[in-house]
């Protein structure tokens, strides 16, 4: 070390850190653990003896949670819809108006002897008014079919792909039964999944944005409410720093709290998203119904709680690590 | 020579008001120093240097031959375990017990819970509050947060025990009797640094004053 003693300057250049005065004591191992349980002890204390302050934490950080896990929720479901539903594509073949019955039967032995196809429906030009007639808000077509002289419906095969069986497939499959004489058109009936495709990716574009700016807000808030509490207890983070507390010493309490108010925060998300599944479970099951998808809404389970709760616990850490860093150059 | 040593020491602070000036002073190891002069000669500031709560702007302080104006920061907590520290104001935690309190440098050192019982026992019977380990502070008159204060800065077994007017609000008596304790805590082997304006308190001790005047020393009755 080269010093200047009549000056009292150190050279920078040349001169080093000293590392130690006295040699450093080492802890025991055991009283670690112990000392982190009884601070952890302290912020379950802290929590509840301030427990109006800590519940409007809790409801803040539970709402910024609750949003984005709905939107989740609510894209896995249409995933798994879309799912069920394009587990079985089919199309349909309408054929020419008074076109020999051999025909559209041949067509429908073919189809059914297909590996790919796992049900094939003839429905006669009958039959598809008869389903007119019970179908409610199509009385007036009906009432117009009914003046004419003949039954204007086509003789119709409704084919369903069988489970598995890949959209090329369904392609192929179409395409060869449309080239069949008397066949006048083929729908592929894929228009509504390609809807609901189109909805879940925005959903799940909403969902990654929400995400991201309900997790800065969640952050946010567990920094602001620690900061609080880093303001109330200043005094004591000075004496621990005066006995020998080092920062990750003096900071723990207020991670722990961090900690603890994105755990409950993610308790009332879970909470808010339960009581919404409830409301909503029985008219979301009626209305894909009627789409013709048996919709059971679906996970809400223990592997999604887990990541809930994991999700406010990391985001409430690191409010509190943010709030800690401000404060944690020691006295 | 371990102990303490400031050489040319001077503490400016940032609005420029110049604390200590040109400083030299050697306390040898196990040994008691009382600092005194009037509000302002710069004795907290002295004491604020050995702590490290404040970076001196020229000079060096050797402890144990190591500059300690040079410790990286993140040394600085483990070098404070070794000292302890006794306030005019007590600086004790309100909302802990006195057991509580005076465990805290042991908590922060990661002593064995037996151990600290131990010790905060044998602390707090030293300042005779054994019988207060559960009390708050805020139910202790004065003297006695005091001696909790005292109590919580041995208990480490500190190599240097410094004291910003520990006196000051504590009657003559009361006085006395924690000099004294000092005098044994220096007798065990820590290095005493004591700043006090009562001059006659210190001048009937018989120990060493260094005396300090607008960051000046002036006296040394060692010298």
């Amino acid at each position: 070390m080269t010093m200047d003693t009549q000056r009292g300057r150190t050279d920078p250049r040349t001169a080093r850190r000293p590392k130690e005065v006295w040699p450093a004591a080492s802890g025991a191992l055991r009283s670690v653990w112990l000392e982190r349980a009884r601070v952890a002890g302290e912020s379950i204390a802290y929590v509840g003896q301030r427990w109006p302050t800590t519940v409007v934490v809790w409801l803040l950080i539970g709402a910024a949670l609750a949003l984005p896990a709905a939107l989740y929720l609510v894209e896995s479901n249409l995933s798994r819809a879309a799912g069920e539903w394009q587990g079985r594509p089919g199309f349909s073949v309408y054929f020419e108006p008074g076109l020999d019955a051999s025909v559209s039967t041949g067509l429908a032995a073919r189809l059914r002897a297909e590996p790919d196809v796992s049900g094939v429906r003839l429905i006669t030009p009958e039959q598809a008014l008869a389903e007119l007639r019970g179908q409610t808000g199509l009385r007036d077509a009906v009432e117009v079919f009914d003046g004419l002289e003949r039954n204007p419906l086509p003789v119709t095969i409704r084919a369903t792909l069988a489970l598995g069986s890949s959209p090329d497939r369904l392609l192929a499959i179409a395409e060869s039964a449309g080239m069949q004489a008397g066949v006048a058109e083929v729908v592929i009936e894929k228009t509504w999944l390609e809807r609901l495709a189109a909805i879940r990716d925005v959903i799940r574009r909403i969902a990654v944005i929400v995400a991201a700016l309900l997790g800065v807000s969640a952050v946010l808030i567990s920094a602001a409410s620690v900061r609080l509490a880093i303001a109330a207890r200043l005094a004591e983070r000075e004496v621990l720093a005066l006995v020998g507390a080092d920062a990750r010493f003096i900071r723990r309490p207020f991670l722990y709290l961090g900690f603890l108010y994105g755990i409950g925060g993610a308790v009332v998300a879970a909470a808010l998203l339960a009581a919404a599944l409830m409301a909503l479970e029985a008219p979301l099951t009626r209305l894909f119904a009627s789409y013709g998808v048996d919709l059971h809404l679906s996970g809400f389970d223990p592997m999604f709680l887990g990541v809930l709760l994991g999700c406010g616990a990391v985001l409430g850490a690191l409010g509190a690590r943010l709030a800690a860093a401000q404060s944690d150059r020691p006295p | 020579m371990p102990g303490i040593e400031f050489s040319h020491v001077v503490m400016r602070y940032d609005n420029g008001t110049e604390a200590l000036r040109d400083v030299n002073v050697v306390i040898p190891e196990g040994s008691m120093l009382f600092l005194s002069g009037h509000s302002g000669a710069g004795k907290s500031t002295f004491l604020r240097l050995v702590l490290r709560l404040e970076s001196l702007t020229r000079g060096r302080i050797l402890i144990n031959d190591v500059d300690i104006s040079r410790l990286a920061r993140r040394r600085i907590p483990a070098y404070r375990r070794h000292l302890g520290v006794v306030f005019q104001d007590h600086q004790l935690l309100p909302m802990r017990t006195v057991y509580d309190n005076v465990a805290l440098p042991l908590r922060v050192a990661r002593v064995r819970e037996r151990e600290i019982g131990r010790r905060v026992r044998a602390a707090l019977s030293s300042v005779e509050l054994l019988d207060k380990d559960r009390v708050l502070p805020g139910a202790l008159s004065a003297g006695e947060r005091q001696r909790v204060g005292i109590a919580r800065a041995v208990v480490n077994r500190p190599k240097v025990l410094l004291a910003d007017e520990p006196t000051g609000n504590l009657d003559p008596a009361l006085s006395e009797s924690v000099m004294s304790l000092f005098r044994i805590f220096r007798s065990l082997g820590a290095t005493v640094i004591v700043a006090s304006h009562d001059t006659g308190l210190i001048s009937g001790m018989g120990e060493r004053i260094v005396e300090l005047a607008d960051g000046r020393l002036v006296g040394d009755s060692a010298a």
